[in-house]
């Protein structure tokens, strides 16, 4: 009589038999057996993979193939705010806004505190105009409101209408599908495949990849003709190698990136001899909610609130922080927030309801019990535990800022709360920081080639764009600006292949 | 009765090998099951079905018809969400053998009261 033991025992060898076909086929090998060609491989298919694929398809490539690992296509791009920071666009004019790649280039020269490349950061802040218009021809809709980002000296993050990054990343996807792009899920980057002399000829790839599941599929090698872009974001989702750069970022802190974020891309760059740079440097979002997972709603409605509520200790009853200072800043104060135990005890940020319901993010957080609405100083002080007296008088203080255009107790440019004063009822969320983005990555140039870190020059045959590449942004990104930067870079990526 | 024994090994073996979990199934398609494993399991047993291996039955279209949200949530609807359209294969939020949870989850604290993990 067969037992169930039995039967699981034949599974078991099922399985064990299964792991050891298909065979893997070695890299650096030239007697590679290959299973596709194309003129452009792709590897990701979120901002800086879909401007490269459309930016190609422009320049008359005529076989793009996208690699996309999961399920679902856009990967970290689609979840986010949906901002963009473009200096000089005829919106900002409109608006009466003053402003110029040159100044939005010392803004994030500041912001990257000595580390961020001036040529990189250039190349695509000059590039911002011309990345907006092809947004807005792939179909992307602005809307009217330019958002005011932390650490900026004029306001620039223009936002698509439906305030996610998925009103970029499906009319991209759509329009690099109108020029015959083959756009493909499932297909996880394994490594890439060079020859003797180091030049990349192709990448191997997990076809039928299902994420978690690392055996899944089988093991093709996909040849590119005129070059490979890795273009697989960040490693934000990787706990393990993000604490090994930066013990401060243990499971305790969240992270907003989609379930794919775990370094694939610039880990198999690394095996190349690629050049490593600023690894450590992992921006966590101030804005975010420990009340939901990853970026939810929570962000967009203390992005649109910080410039004219406050943040407050729950210890103190106090504000803590310039709630428009730079991320690197507010994040680090945040995550300072803590009871006498030690453990987090995150701040809150109270905000004006008669302002807030002006953006409809207030809606969400309501809802979503994300955030709470509260008639009185009294009934946050009471909710929260923190002192009334205390609470009380810093909103009053708050106030007479409000009034004389002076914050002395932070510095915060007070132009964005004229006349919003901060009166009940009030809206208030809580803030703890999540691991948002990782400045650093792989090396590039201003064609956006990789370079390798044995001779400084450029790997042929390979480029980065996108969250990938590091040492853009030095120590500290600003918001809205990696869209821009993730697609100048893309579009850059497009036009070396086309004239390679 | 050996035989039947033996023939029972391969059978429920096919199934039983994928996952320890392979015995958990919805009551609602006891006549996939009828049907036998391949049904689903399109690309052989020992890989998960393939992204349009549930659309033989069911309509994109069609559940993102019965999952219309209105109002506020209209763009909450997870057959054709704000993110993916209606590209989200099935198995990124549906488990047939296992318990799942929509990938809107994620990040969002959305009610789908209809759900089943």
């Amino acid at each position: 009589m067969q037992t169930r033991r039995s039967f699981l025992k034949f599974g078991a060898g099922a399985a064990a038999i299964g792991a050891l076909s298909p065979l893997s086929v070695s890299a650096n090998s030239s007697n590679i057996k290959w299973d596709e060609e194309h003129e452009i491989i792709i590897v990701g298919s979120g901002f800086a993979g879909l401007a490269a694929a459309v930016e190609a398809g422009k320049l008359g490539a005529k076989d793009i193939v996208i690699f996309e690992k999961l399920g679902v296509y856009g990967g970290n791009s689609t979840l986010n705010a949906g901002q963009a920071c473009f200096a000089n666009t005829d919106l900002q004019k409109k608006l009466g806004i003053e402003d110029s790649a040159e100044l939005m280039v010392q803004d994030q020269l500041k912001s990257g505190r000595g580390y961020a490349s001036e040529q990189l950061l250039k190349h695509s802040a000059e590039l911002g105009p011309y990345i907006y218009q092809l947004t807005k021809d792939c179909g992307c809709v602005y809307r009217d409101h330019i958002i005011n980002t932390g650490g900026t000296s004029a306001t620039r993050s223009h936002q698509v209408v439906e305030r996610s990054g998925a009103g970029f990343i499906r009319p991209m996807l759509k329009t690099a599908r109108s020029y015959g792009v083959k756009t493909k899920i499932r297909h996880k980057f394994e490594h890439l495949i060079t020859a003797k002399d180091g030049k990349v000829l192709g990448i191997q790839v997990r076809r039928g990849y299902h994420f978690g599941h690392e055996d899944s599929g089988e093991l093709i090698n996909v040849k590119a003709e005129k070059g490979v872009l890795i273009a697989t974001g960040g490693f934000g989702a990787n706990v393990s190698f993000r604490q090994a750069l930066d013990p401060n970022l243990g499971s305790e802190v969240g992270c907003t990136n989609a379930r794919g974020a775990t370094g694939d891309g610039l880990i198999a760059m690394l095996a190349e001899g690629a050049m490593p740079i600023h690894l450590s440097f992992i921006q966590s979002g101030p804005w975010a909610s420990p009340d939901e997972g990853g970026f939810g709603y929570g962000a967009g409605f203390s992005l649109y609130n910080f410039p004219h509520s406050i943040a407050i200790d729950r210890n103190t009853g106090r504000r803590f922080m310039n709630e428009t200072a730079d991320r690197k800043t507010r994040a680090d104060l945040e995550v300072q927030r803590r009871d006498k135990d030690g453990n987090p005890n995150p701040a809150l940020l109270i905000a004006p309801k008669h302002e807030a319901q002006k953006d409809p993010s207030m809606a969400n957080v309501l809802k979503y019990n994300v955030a709470w609405e509260f008639d009185s100083v009294e009934a946050i002080a009471k909710h929260f535990d923190l002192p009334k007296k205390e609470l009380k008088a810093q909103i009053d203080d708050w106030n007479k800022y409000v009034k004389t255009g002076e914050d002395p107790q932070f510095g915060k440019r007070m132009n964005m709360s004229t006349g919003i004063y901060l009166t009940a009822p009030f809206i208030v969320q809580r803030l703890w920081p999540k691991v948002h983005y990782c400045q650093g990555g792989i090396q590039i140039n201003a064609k956006a080639e990789v370079i390798a870190a044995k001779t400084g020059k450029n790997i042929p045959g390979l480029y980065a764009a996108g969250e990938v590449s590091g040492g853009v942004h030095g120590v500290s990104r600003l918001g809205g600006c990696s869209t821009p930067e993730c697609m100048a870079f893309g579009v850059t990526a497009a036009r070396s292949m086309m004239k390679a | 009765m050996k035989k039947i024994n033996t023939l029972l090994v391969l059978i429920l073996g096919g199934c039983i090998a994928l996952s320890a979990q392979a015995r958990d199934k919805r009551d609602y398609h006891e006549m996939v099951y009828d049907s036998g494993c391949k049904t689903c399991h399109d690309q052989g047993m020992k890989a998960f079905p393939s992204d349009n291996s549930c659309l033989q039955c069911h309509d994109m279209s069609e559940l993102a018809e019965q999952t219309k949200r209105e109002g506020h949530e209209a763009r909450q609807n997870p057959h054709d969400s704000m993110h993916y359209g209606q590209e989200a294969p099935c198995m990124e939020c549906h488990g047939e053998h296992k318990p799942k949870q929509a990938i809107c989850m994620d990040c969002h604290n959305f009610d789908f009261p209809k759900f089943k993990q």
